[in-house]
């Protein structure tokens, strides 16, 4: 009976730790989004959609910051998707037992990790200092470098789980090792690589830190990569940082549409990868 | 252990030893597929051990011993599926119509067009029933819509499935129960016209009404096919087959009819095995 009551107590002490725990956790992300939606929801009108960012005092919208990240972001997911699937493909499937898979596998934990800025001033280094110039090239390429590994990740660990008498099971039928990969591994683990491929995108899209040194910013409208690029994660930084209220309350806006874009993305991650799973 | 004596000595002059071996009534079958001395490793585990047995032509060979006998082993050498794995190699011969399977130069996709495998799990591909079929046809022959229309159908129905998924081709291979994606697996390697098919305890995840069927249709495919089936359920191998192996720690110890296996079986072992005695 003793000990009954001594394992009851101590469950009500652990559980009441792990609610406390996860409020604390679950209580800051409310927070965020509900500063977020109070800063940001008032301002927001067509003109954020239709309008350039304005010099201080005058009226103005985002249109440039975010034509700007999303040229940046499919610049980086065409670039980066590719090198993470075929690597990521190589590692789970051709290369399973190989030393390379291993040594590519740690340096791409690694690059996992890097922090951002240090991506953004190799990238400087390599792409803006030799040209002279800032551009939108360079800003694509340094979100890139952060894609890669995030694809190369998922995509490895989603044809890992492929179950192997499935690819068995296809090569029994006289499938090329090719065909198997792409006709039955990479749809049974489609839902997967899409995920990775969205997640990314979200990494991505709320990075500053390597852009500042590569695609920099720009306050007029433009769409060329050769030249300096707006993006919305470094007009949020700069005007935040601003003295001027209307620029703080459009970083405030800015900061919502990042924001609600990454929710909807992990949220059709989510789906996605429920929906692999069910099927 | 004069039957074990009989298997080895057949070694060297294979053909008359055989010929004065076969009690099959309905006369002397040929070899479809002749395995002598093979050896085969797991890194340097040795899991099969100079094994040599006949598989008679349009003739149900059943293999049976306790888990871990090296019975699935030798299947999967059968058609080369070990190979997709490094660190597992065979030595030996296998000779299928005389030609020795083991040999570097041997097209692995041709000779698993020749020799199809259906797995113990289910595994049906994660696309339509329909595409399940069709898909290894058309990578070995070029076909037109109808004629593929007309083989996946009598792949089918030679499955003994047709009925059941006549009105739903297109739906997902994943969406049929435990024994129609079974029967589908064994349609799909039926579909491509191999000579020989190999089962590796293809019921042993089936319910006794699919286990039924799968055997029902093994008696009729055995018409048209050389039928290799691994089987822990004795009482199955005693229904569907005509020759029976016993295997142990690796080496073949007795092959037979199965009437004669079964009832007045040569080696003391294998009497123990069937009586359930083993342990």
């Amino acid at each position: 009976m003793d000990r009954y009551r001594r394992r009851r107590l101590r469950n009500t002490i652990v559980m009441s730790l792990s609610i406390i725990a996860t409020v604390l956790g679950l209580g800051w992300l409310v927070l965020i989004l509900g500063s977020l939606v109070f800063e940001g929801v008032s301002g927001m009108s067509l003109a954020v959609f239709t309008e350039m960012t304005p010099p201080p005092g005058a009226d103005g919208g985002l249109l440039n910051p975010i034509v700007g990240s999303l040229m940046l972001t499919v610049l980086a997911v065409l670039i980066g998707t590719p090198i993470g699937i075929m690597a990521g493909t190589y590692m789970a499937e051709y290369g399973k037992y190989a030393k390379l898979t291993v040594v590519v596998r740690f340096i791409n934990d690694i690059l996992l990790s890097a922090p951002s800025i240090v991506v953004g001033l190799f990238v400087y280094e390599i792409l803006v200092a030799p040209l002279g110039h800032f551009s939108g090239w360079a800003g694509g390429v340094a979100l890139a470098l952060i894609v890669i590994p995030v694809v190369l990740r998922t995509t490895e660990d989603m044809l890992s789980l492929v179950p192997k008498e499935l690819r068995e099971s296809a090569t029994a039928l006289g499938l090329p090792r090719a065909r198997v990969i792409r006709h039955v591994s990479y749809r049974a683990a489609r839902a997967g690589i899409i995920t990775g491929v969205l997640l990314a995108i979200a990494r991505i899209s709320g990075e500053t830190a390597p852009l500042l040194f590569t695609a920099l910013n720009n306050q007029f409208f433009s769409t060329n990569l050769n030249a300096p690029i707006s993006s919305l994660p470094v007009v949020i930084f700069q005007f935040a940082l601003s003295p001027y209220a209307d620029w703080q309350k459009l970083a405030w806006i800015g900061a919502l549409i990042i924001t609600f874009a990454v929710l909807a993305l992990s949220i059709t991650a989510r789906a996605l990868s429920a929906s692999g799973k069910s099927s | 252990m004069n039957s074990i004596a009989g298997i080895t000595n057949m070694a060297q002059p294979p053909m008359t030893t055989l010929a004065g071996r076969s009690s099959d009534k309905t006369g002397k079958p040929a070899e479809k597929i002749l395995i002598r001395n093979l050896d085969f490793y797991y890194g340097d585990n040795r899991a099969l051990k100079s094994v040599n047995v006949p598989l008679y032509d349009r003739r149900v060979s059943a293999f049976i011993g306790p888990s871990g006998c090296g019975k699935s082993t030798l299947l999967r050498v059968l058609n080369r599926i070990y190979s997709l794995y490094p660190h597992q190699r065979a030595e030996g011969e296998v000779l299928l119509d005389n030609g020795n399977i083991l040999d570097p130069g041997q097209d692995l996709n041709l000779l698993r067009a020749r020799i199809g495998m259906v797995f113990q799990k289910p595994t049906p591909f994660p696309m339509s029933i329909y595409e399940n079929v069709a898909f290894g046809v058309r990578l070995f022959e070029r076909l037109a819509r109808a004629e593929i229309d007309e083989r996946v159908e009598s792949a089918l129905r030679r499955a003994a499935i047709w009925d059941e998924v006549k009105d739903k081709l297109e739906a997902n291979g994943l969406s049929l129960s435990g024994g129609q994606q079974q029967r589908l697996c064994i349609a799909r390697t039926v579909a491509l016209r191999p000579e020989v098919i190999l089962l590796d305890e293809p019921c042993s995840a089936l319910d006794p009404i699919s286990t039924a069927k799968i055997e029902e249709l093994i008696d009729e495919l055995k018409d048209d096919y050389t039928i290799v089936i691994v089987t822990h359920n004795m009482q199955q191998a005693a229904r569907v087959s005509d020759y029976t192996a016993f295997m142990y720690l690796g080496e073949l110890v007795e092959f037979d009819t199965t009437g004669k296996m079964f009832t007045t079986p040569g080696d003391r072992r294998t009497q123990d095995y069937i009586t359930g005695r083993f342990g």
